[in-house]
Formats: C-alpha cells, structure tokens, sequence
C-alpha cells in the first residue's frame, strides 16, 4: 500500500507564540480510513486544516496524494472534499442548491452536477428535505448535507473534522454508516478527526492519539489496547481520601497487578486476570474496614490507551458553538 | 473562463440570499423611502423661496439624487456584514477548499452589491415620479433614458467603493456590530455635510467649506446635473474621478485584507 497522505515533523506556532502542532509524524495510506483522536486544542483541527491548504505550516513536510502542500495547493485543492468542524451550510440556499453551488466551484458542468446531486441526496437520506431551504434543517439534516456538499466531486481523499460533535445519537450512528459505505465501497481515503473514543474504535482502522500538539501512540485500535496489556478495576471507595493509601497498600501485593493508579472515581487498577481479583480486593478491603462505593471492571478502552500515556482522561464536552477562530489565532 | 464563470456562481447566490431575506431589503430600502417622503413634504416649500433652488426646480428633483446617493450608501455598507457571515459560518473557508477562483469571492460580491443598488435606485426613482405625478409637480430624467444608465453606473460605482470600507472593516474586525456602527457613524456626517438634501446657498458657510472635501458632494452634483441639467460634463467627469480614487484606496484595503484571509 502506498502512503496518499505523508506528513514529516510538521510544526504549526501560532503568531501568540502557541505551539499548537509539535513536531508530528505519520502517513495514511491509500484506502484506508485513519484518525486523530484527541481531546479539544489538541492540534487536530490545526492539522487538518494545513493539509487542507487552509492554513500555513511553520515548517516540516506535509504530501498530500503526491502534491506539496505548500506548492501544489491547487492541484490538492481538486481532488479533496472538506467537512469542518462548523457545519458550512447555507441557510438560504435549498439542501439542493447548497450541493449543486458545491459542483459549480469544483468547476463541474451542470449535467454531470445534476446527475451527481441525486446520487448524493439519496445517500445521505434527503431527498424529501432537498428543495427547503437550510436553515430549516435539524442539526443532523445540516451535517449529512454538509456531508453531501463536500462529496459532491468524488474526491479521492475526504476530511471530517469532528463530523459528529454536537449530535445526538442517531445522527451519529447515520453518519457512521455513511462514511463505512464510502471507505468500504467507493475506496475513498477518510483522514478523521474527532474527541469520541467510540468513533474512533469502531470507524478507523488506525489511529494517532494526539495531546497538546503532539502524537503519543499510534496503531490500530486493537494494537493501541492490547498495548495496555491489562484490564481495569475502576474503584470508588467511600472515604477516598482518607483511605486511598491503605487500599493501594493492599493491592498493590496481590498477584496479576500490574499498575494501580488515582483516578476520578479514586483508584483504578491495572491487572491481567481482572475479574479474579475482584472478589480478592472486595474481601482484603472489607476486611480492613474500608467501605467501597462501587466497584466496575473493563476491558482495555482507548480511554484508557490515552490515560497511559497522558495521565488524563478525554473530557469528552458537548460543543453547542464554540467560537471558531479560522486563520490561525487561537487554538483548537 | 473560470474567473467569469465563478464570480457569476458567488454573484447568483449573493444575489437569491438577499431576495430571500426580503427584511434586509426591506430595510435597506425603508430609509431612503422615507427619506424621500419626509424631506419632499417638510421641505416642498423650499422651491417658493427665491434664490434657495435652482429657478424652476422643485424640491423633490433637487432632492432625489441626494436619496438615491444614500441608498447607494446604505446598501454599500451591508457588503461588509456578509462577508463577516460567511467567515462566521465557515463558509468563506468552505469555499477556499475548493478551486473557486479567489478573486470571484470578492468580484462576485461585489458585483452583486452595484447590482442591487442598480435595483434600488430604480425603484426610488419610480417611486419619485410617482409622489411628482401625485403632486402635479412631473419628476422625470432630464437626460433620458441614456442618463438613467449614466445615474446607474455612477452610483454602482459610487456603491462599490464604499462597499470597499465595509468589506474590508468586517474582514480586519470579522465583527457585523462594528461595521454596522462605523458606517453609521460616517454615514450621516458626510451625507449631511454635502449638497445631497439641502441647497449650498441654505448652509453655514463652514459646511460649504468641508463639503468641498466630501466625495459625497461631488457624486450628489453628478447625478443631480443628469437628472436636471443634462450632460454636464465638467460636473460629472470629476465626480467619477473622485468616486475613482476613493475606490483605489478602498479597494486597496479590501483587497489587503482579503490576502490576509485567504492565505
């Protein structure tokens, strides 16, 4: 497989003196469908929007389907389909007219446009909707539009920042399906960016992790949560503070504990045979007085992929309408 | 052509936004109408007064062209507005990811702007010959209708170089409430510091003076010579230079800006 998207220690610092990219690394190949995952000002969306030719890279090498970022930014610009994180569509115009304006400034003709606005509408399921105008669309209607207009030219590579932030459930899931369909069944490059663990684990077939500008682990998602190597015990005692030392101290020596750490419940422990050990801390705890909240187990989550390696969870915030600065400024 | 061919796409969607936002025309076009039939019944009785008008000059001939100048005004400064919606939306960044001529962004605006103010001079002017007609008092073009198409083009061109301020104001403020206030706020000074609604001969003598400065005043005569006089060629030609020069320092600053944006 050949790299369609090669990005060589890219640094972006904003004129404030914000290192918002550090330094980062990676390449997607041709076909596949790969992620950032992140929490917010991470440096996704700063990314994304170099490699879209929206904003200047302070230095490294970024290649886009063989063209120089910087330099070819025009032959990019043809073969791209762009959804940003606000979602662009005209209110004025009808979910019809937003695609068919779309066609026009990818300098497509009128018949070809036509045929390629129905194909569209039926995908993304707005047929009914598409002669009434935008703004009457629910929030998911206008991200499925969105979604439309920026496929509007078949474009090889498509880039989503954050394309289901802010929607509810359903709406995800319509998305999700969308985008499997497009990556599965027309071949197109999908590069994603988003802050749901979830999406990332069941869209991409690999991953960079993100924090402040730079990235600290990559693979697949399964990779990424066999590397933990570990299932968790999420623990919440009912006096943390004045326990969570003792609990630590009787734990710590069981067998098949590999790591225990504070966490927001109060402790989480790292331990291979996870679901045996339950009954064993319940039973040491109690016997020494110390009274649990609550108890729960899981499987290695990219959650706790990113715990690893940052220390923090993803805070996973419902964005209503962040205000979005465009050129650079402050960071994302 | 792309160039052509985009800068029509932007200008026809700039264009079926206004037509279905009909309360932005509404409004834009409120003031100069009532404008027009404040003045013309507050001060219709200027004409009676020796020596104030022109001999045989009814207030409303004198006064139409300083209401289609304030139309051009008015319109000229709701261009910044939609360039600050578009950035606001994402729009504007929507449409940099594609190959979309960037010089059609700005053309296609702009040329929608002098469009629409085309229209609404049109309309004033149909609405002045009707309150003439109602009056017994007939409004009509001295020049015909090759001056009409003269008064078009010279409030177009008047109309985009003060497209020019508010375009390149919400581009450096990316804020609608700051344009809306600083072209308020030189709206009226410079409307009302010129011959656009009152006679020279009717103000102090230091409002003669300041108005010699005013490009306002200079488009106000132009018109006003088409409509009245005729082909009054040393009034006119001046006027488009003016109107020339501001457009090269305004447009010099949008397009400044606009780089700025768009790299």
């Amino acid at each position: 497989m050949s790299a369609i998207i090669k990005v060589d220690n890219l640094v972006e610092v904003y004129s404030d003196g914000t290192k918002a990219v550090d330094d980062i690394s990676f390449s997607v190949n041709e076909g596949e469908f790969f992620g950032f995952l992140g929490p917010n000002g991470a440096g996704k969306s700063t990314t994304i929007k170099i490699l879209t030719t929206l904003l200047r890279k302070t230095s490294g090498t970024v290649n886009v389907a063989g063209y120089d970022v910087v330099k070819q930014a025009a032959d990019i610009r043809k073969i791209i389909g762009v959804q940003s994180q606000e979602t662009t569509v005209d209110g004025d115009l009808t979910g019809r007219e937003n695609i068919t304006l779309q066609g026009h400034f990818h300098q497509m003709n009128s018949d070809e446009i036509k045929k390629r606005v129905n194909e569209l509408l039926s995908l993304v399921g707005l047929e009914e909707a598409a002669d009434r105008r935008g703004r009457n669309y629910s929030g998911g209607m206008k991200k499925r539009l969105d979604l439309a207009t920026a496929l509007v030219h078949k474009p090889k590579i498509l880039f989503l920042d954050e394309p289901t932030t802010g929607l509810d459930p359903q709406s995800r899931a319509a998305i999700w399906s969308y985008l499997e369909k497009l990556n599965k069944e027309e071949g197109i490059t999908i590069f994603l960016t988003t802050q749901y663990l979830e999406e990332a684990d069941k869209l991409c077939k690999r991953l960079a992790i993100i924090d402040s500008g730079k990235i600290v682990a990559s693979g697949s998602p399964t990779e990424l949560k066999r590397q933990i190597g570990a299932d968790s015990i999420r623990i919440s005692l009912e006096n943390c503070k004045k326990d969570t030392a003792n609990a630590k101290e009787l734990i710590k020596s069981m067998t098949g504990v590999t790591e225990i750490i504070d966490s927001e419940e109060c402790i989480t422990v790292y331990a291979k045979n996870a679901g045996l050990l339950i009954a064993d801390i319940v039973r040491a705890l109690d016997s020494s007085d110390i009274r649990i909240a609550s108890v729960t187990f899981s499987s290695p989550s990219l959650d706790d992929v990113f715990m690893k390696h940052t220390g923090r969870r993803i805070r996973t915030e419902e964005l209503v309408k962040a205000p979005s600065p465009m050129w650079g400024g402050a960071r994302r | 052509m792309t160039l052509l061919s985009d800068t029509r796409y932007i200008f026809v969607r700039y264009l079926t936004k206004l037509v279905r936002t009909p309360i932005l025309l509404f409004f834009s076009l409120f003031q100069p109408i009532l404008f027009l039939a404040l003045f013309t019944q507050l001060l219709g009785k200027l004409s009676s007064f020796p020596g104030v008008l022109p001999a045989g000059v009814t207030y409303l001939e004198f006064a139409a062209a300083g209401i289609v100048m304030q139309n051009a005004f008015g319109s000229a400064l709701q261009s910044g507005n939609s360039i600050v919606a578009d950035i606001d939306s994402g729009f504007l960044q929507k449409m940099l990811v594609t190959p979309l001529s960037r010089p059609a962004i700005l053309l296609g605006r702009l040329s929608s702007d002098a469009f629409r103010v085309v229209v609404q001079t049109a309309i004033i002017l149909g609405l002045a010959y009707g309150i003439g007609d109602a009056e017994n008092k007939p409004f009509y073009v001295n020049t015909g209708v090759v001056g009409v198409l003269l008064i078009f083009f010279t409030l177009a061109f008047f109309g985009l170089a003060w497209s020019g301020i508010s375009l390149a104001l919400g581009m450096k403020t990316r804020s609608s409430e700051t344009v809306f206030a600083i072209g308020g706020v030189i709206t009226f000074p410079l409307l009302f510091l010129s011959p656009a609604l009152f006679p020279l001969s009717f103000l102090p003598t230091w409002v003669k003076d300041v108005s010699m400065f005013n490009p306002v005043s200079y488009c106000v005569s132009a018109t006003r010579a088409l409509m009245i006089n005729g082909y009054t060629w040393s009034t006119i030609l001046p006027a488009w230079g003016v109107i020339g020069l501001v457009a090269v320092i305004t447009m010099g600053a949008t397009l400044y800006q606009f780089r700025k944006v768009v790299s």
